[in-house]
């Protein structure tokens, strides 16, 4: 007797786990550190809000990200958030150090995406390009080799403080085409820089800076990220061997099984080109769907990165090979600015 | 009171002790740790000899030091002769000049620096002002180099040596100028042999305190410098978020925590001195 | 046989002058560019400004998110500088007074939020906060706030504590005071301006702090962190409006403080 109930109540166990495994499950809300400002207004407007509608779960945002937070988050043995706004080279960096997971793309099951975007271990949520920009009203440059010509383009230049964001155009400003870049001649790429560097007035480390410093006057060139100047009278711009490059979303190592399901559900909504549309009302970059260039307003087509018009005379960021040689490229970054 | 209690007073700082020793002492010992710790390996000083091997970062933390050195002095310029002057004040002067000094404190450190930006850009006040009467015909570089990071740093940590200094000054006797002056001796000598020996400890705690404060700071550096003043924090911060070498990062800041206890060890004994 | 035989003769006093007037204007500049800035119409940080407007303060009150960034800087920083106040006091009494082993090391230890790196303190305590689970979390700001502003408040206390009289205590004990009531109404009330400056420097210290809070605030917006990501962001004069109010705020806390302490004849006492 005493055997039966045992094994009955033995039986009965899993089916109480089962219920109370999904009851685990019901998550409310999941974590995401993204990199804040516009960006994560899109992301909240294009993709949080119809996420939330559908299935109830909130998302709660945090901000700045950087590949340390993710770090110390895994390191620590974390487990409350799941995505984190990876940049091209910090996915591949993040990917060497363990500390995000493949992405299961079945359970996501994407609308069509860029092949580019649909990365092994990220979501490839938000086109950017680094571009050539400059005051209204300067000598407009047509390529890179006259961007670095100071003599017959006279003005203070501002220039990335990062050196994947910096050295390729210096050294395809020596004559090197795009397709030919990498593996980079970085030792070209410091020549060219070291030939104008008393021109270059500021290194800016915010995306904020170079618009800024150009309304103040304080330089007349800039390298910056396309958002910041496209559609704006005060400047002008040119997506010529511009860097068209993506912000990936990954899942964090050790996440939770209900908060992933969750978390490739939003990314489903981040490939649905309607919502990327909303999204670029808020920012000027892009989704990675196809059809998107369908649904942007047609007299501001030029001003988004991966529009036809654009991708076609832009180059993709190499992040393998940052990812490879990004350390010590860094250390000759630093002696280089110690010589300025 | 006898004193022959070697636990006396111990009570007061236990509270504090236990919180620093679990939430300050252990993390950062954990950090400054990963220095001498190869995961695996275990101990190894294979990242000091990294160091020592491309000597870029350590160039960096001499960079630092001697921008740090510049400031200080900047600061001892300045504020030796101001609080010397407010000590010369009446009471409401004193009060006044205190209130103005201590006040820049209430201001977030962000906005005093971007203030600066607008004070000293190509297009800010001081260029306006030199170019309409006449000194320059082109804008003086003052932004995004080390000059405008000195000067922002001094006006940052300027209150730092000024109020210890004021406060060990006005400690000074005005009757022992006095019977100086009576014996016969001139202004300078009185100045020189007599008040400024007195102010000395408290000038070189002070100077000492800035300096230590100069060689971590972080935000002023980064928004005027311009990416043109390598220093040691911001150097850090690239090591720790961008690409992350915490190890790297963890023996550098070993070795400016080893420069830094020194002076501070330092600072201690002269502080001693000055309110001795 | 005054000014004269000891300051120099007119025209040293009159450079001194000039230099510690040009002390006091380099100390208040910003405070002078900021304050008309935060009235301007224009979008970007100009000066002088173009006209005036009170916009970046209705930018300021009318948004939610720096409603929400003032309540949990000020949250955080009230909590905090009342705890690292009366850590940091009691540890300066106890370095001062006591006689135990080890003070020097103690009080090394104790300055030591002051002297690391912060990167490298906001690191450590993301660690550790993680590990304990309260990254993110309001406690973890309150600790991490009150550790970076011991070291000031223990210098100015310091010096106080150092500066008064042992003997007019020892005269309290030995009269069979308590220690409490020696505390009460002997002590605090002799450095009672000493301890309100303290306070001060380990409320505003919170509320200036931006590179630790970036790291471990996780989703609580504070005023610093929020300024600081603007900037990164998106340069605005909202950041000045936020800027003109904290100084409003403390002068008048201050100038009720001067009013009551005046009142009671302490300032005088002070012999500032």
């Amino acid at each position: 007797m005493k055997r039966r109930t045992f094994v009955g109540a033995a039986a009965a166990l899993p089916a109480v786990g089962l219920l109370s495994g999904t009851a685990r499950a019901q998550v409310k809300e999941i974590r995401m550190i993204e990199s804040g400002g516009k960006s994560g207004d899109s992301i909240e407007v294009g993709y949080i809000e119809p996420f939330t509608k559908k299935t109830g779960i909130k998302v709660i945002r945090e901000s700045p990200n950087s590949l340390g937070k993710l770090r110390a988050l895994v390191e620590s043995g974390q487990t409350s958030t799941v995505l984190m706004e990876l940049g091209s080279g910090t996915l591949v960096q993040a990917r060497n150090l363990k500390l995000i997971e493949p992405i299961d793309w079945a359970a996501v099951n994407p609308a069509p995406m860029f092949p580019e975007a649909r990365n092994e271990y990220g979501f490839g949520y938000q086109y950017f390009s680094t571009i050539m920009a400059w005051r209204a009203g300067a000598k407009a440059p047509k390529n890179w080799a006259e961007f670095f010509d100071t003599k017959a383009f006279p003005g203070k230049r501002c220039l990335p403080d990062f050196p994947h964001y910096s050295l390729p155009f210096a050294v395809m400003a020596t004559g090197v085409p795009a397709d030919k870049l990498f593996p980079l001649d970085v030792d070209a790429g410091f020549k060219k820089l070291n030939e104008i560097k008393k021109d270059i007035a500021v290194w800016w480390k915010a995306g904020a800076q170079p618009p800024q410093l150009m309304k103040d006057n304080e330089v007349q060139y800039v390298i910056c990220w396309s958002g910041r100047v496209v559609g704006d009278p005060a400047f002008g711009c040119n997506f010529e061997g511009g860097m068209a490059d993506l912000s990936y979303f990954s899942i964090v190592k050790g996440s939770k099984p209900e908060d992933r399901a969750a978390a490739y559900k939003l990314m489903y909504e981040m490939s649905l080109p309607a919502n990327q549309a909303k999204a670029a009302t808020v920012v000027s970059y892009t989704g990675p769907s196809p059809e998107l260039d369908a649904l942007l307003p047609k007299d501001k087509l030029s001003e988004f990165p991966s529009s036809k018009q654009n991708k076609a005379v832009q180059w993709f960021q190499n992040a393998e090979w940052w990812a490879a040689n990004g350390e010590a490229v860094n250390k000759k970054w630093e002696a280089f600015k110690l010589g300025l | 009171m006898t004193r022959t209690n070697r636990l006396e007073g111990f009570g007061f700082i236990a509270p504090l002790l236990v919180l620093m020793v679990v939430a300050f002492n252990a993390p950062i010992v954990y950090m400054l740790g990963l220095a001498f710790w190869e995961k695996g390996r275990g101990f190894t000083l294979e990242h000091y000899e990294g160091l020592a091997e491309a000597p870029v970062y350590l160039r960096v933390l001499g960079n630092t030091m001697r921008i740090a050195l510049i400031a200080t002095i900047a600061n001892v310029l300045i504020g030796y002769p101001l609080a010397h002057w407010m000590r010369g004040l009446g009471r409401r002067g004193r009060m006044i000049a205190l209130a103005m000094v201590v006040l820049p404190f209430w201001v977030s450190i962000l906005v005093r620096t971007y203030a600066w930006i607008v004070v000293l850009g190509n297009g800010g006040l001081v260029n306006r002002a030199l170019q309409w009467s006449g000194l320059t015909d082109a804008p003086v570089s003052f932004l995004y180099n080390e000059l405008g990071v000195t000067i922002g740093m001094a006006n940052v940590l300027l209150p730092f040596l000024v109020l210890p200094l004021f406060a060990a000054m006005i400690r000074i006797d005005d009757r022992l100028l006095q019977a100086a002056a009576s014996l016969g001796a001139p202004p300078r000598t009185i100045f020189w042999k007599v008040y400024f020996p007195l102010t000395l400890p408290a000038l070189a705690a002070g100077a000492l305190l800035v300096f230590i404060l100069c060689l971590g700071f972080y935000v002023t550096p980064a928004i005027l410098g311009g990416g043109r003043v390598p220093m040691i924090s911001n150097l850090l911060d690239t090591l720790i978020n961008q690409i992350p070498r915490w190890e790297q990062a963890s023996a550098i800041s070993t070795i400016l925590l080893i420069v830094t206890l020194a002076i501070f060890a330092a600072y201690r004994r002269l502080d001693r001195k000055a309110s001795a | 046989m005054t000014r004269e035989a000891i300051g120099g003769s007119p025209w040293t006093r009159r450079a001194l002058a000039a230099m510690g007037i040009f002390g006091l204007v380099f100390l208040t500049v910003p405070l002078v560019i900021v304050i008309p800035m935060s009235f301007s119409s224009a979008r970007a940080l100009t000066f002088p400004p173009p006209s005036l407007s009170l916009r970046w303060y209705e930018t300021f009150f009318g948004d939610p998110r720096w409603m929400e960034a003032m309540w949990t800087s000020a949250f955080v920083a009230a909590i905090s500088s009342v705890a690292a106040l009366i850590l940091g006091g009691l540890a300066a009494y106890g370095l001062r007074r006591g006689t135990f082993r080890g003070r020097d090391w103690a009080e090394g230890n104790f300055m030591a939020p002051l002297i690391v790196p912060t990167i490298i303190v906001a690191i450590a305590l993301y660690l550790a906060l993680a590990k304990v689970g309260l990254l993110g979390s309001l406690l973890g700001l309150v600790v991490a706030h009150t550790l970076l502003n011991v070291p000031l408040v223990m210098m100015v206390l310091g010096v106080a504590i150092r500066e008064f009289d042992q003997r007019i205590e020892q005269v309290a004990w030995s009269l069979g005071a308590s220690w409490g009531y020696t505390m009460r109404k002997v002590v605090l009330p002799n450095l009672a301006p000493s301890v309100f400056a303290a306070w001060i420097f380990a409320f505003i210290g919170s509320f200036d702090e931006v590179i630790v809070t970036s790291f471990i605030a996780g989703k609580y917006e504070t005023v610093p962190k929020k300024m600081f990501n603007e900037l990164i962001l998106e340069v605005n004069p909202t950041i000045t409006a936020v800027a003109t109010l904290l100084i409003a705020f403390t002068v008048l806390a201050l100038a009720a403080v001067a009013f009551v302490l005046g009142r009671a004849g302490k300032l005088k006492e002070t012999g500032v």
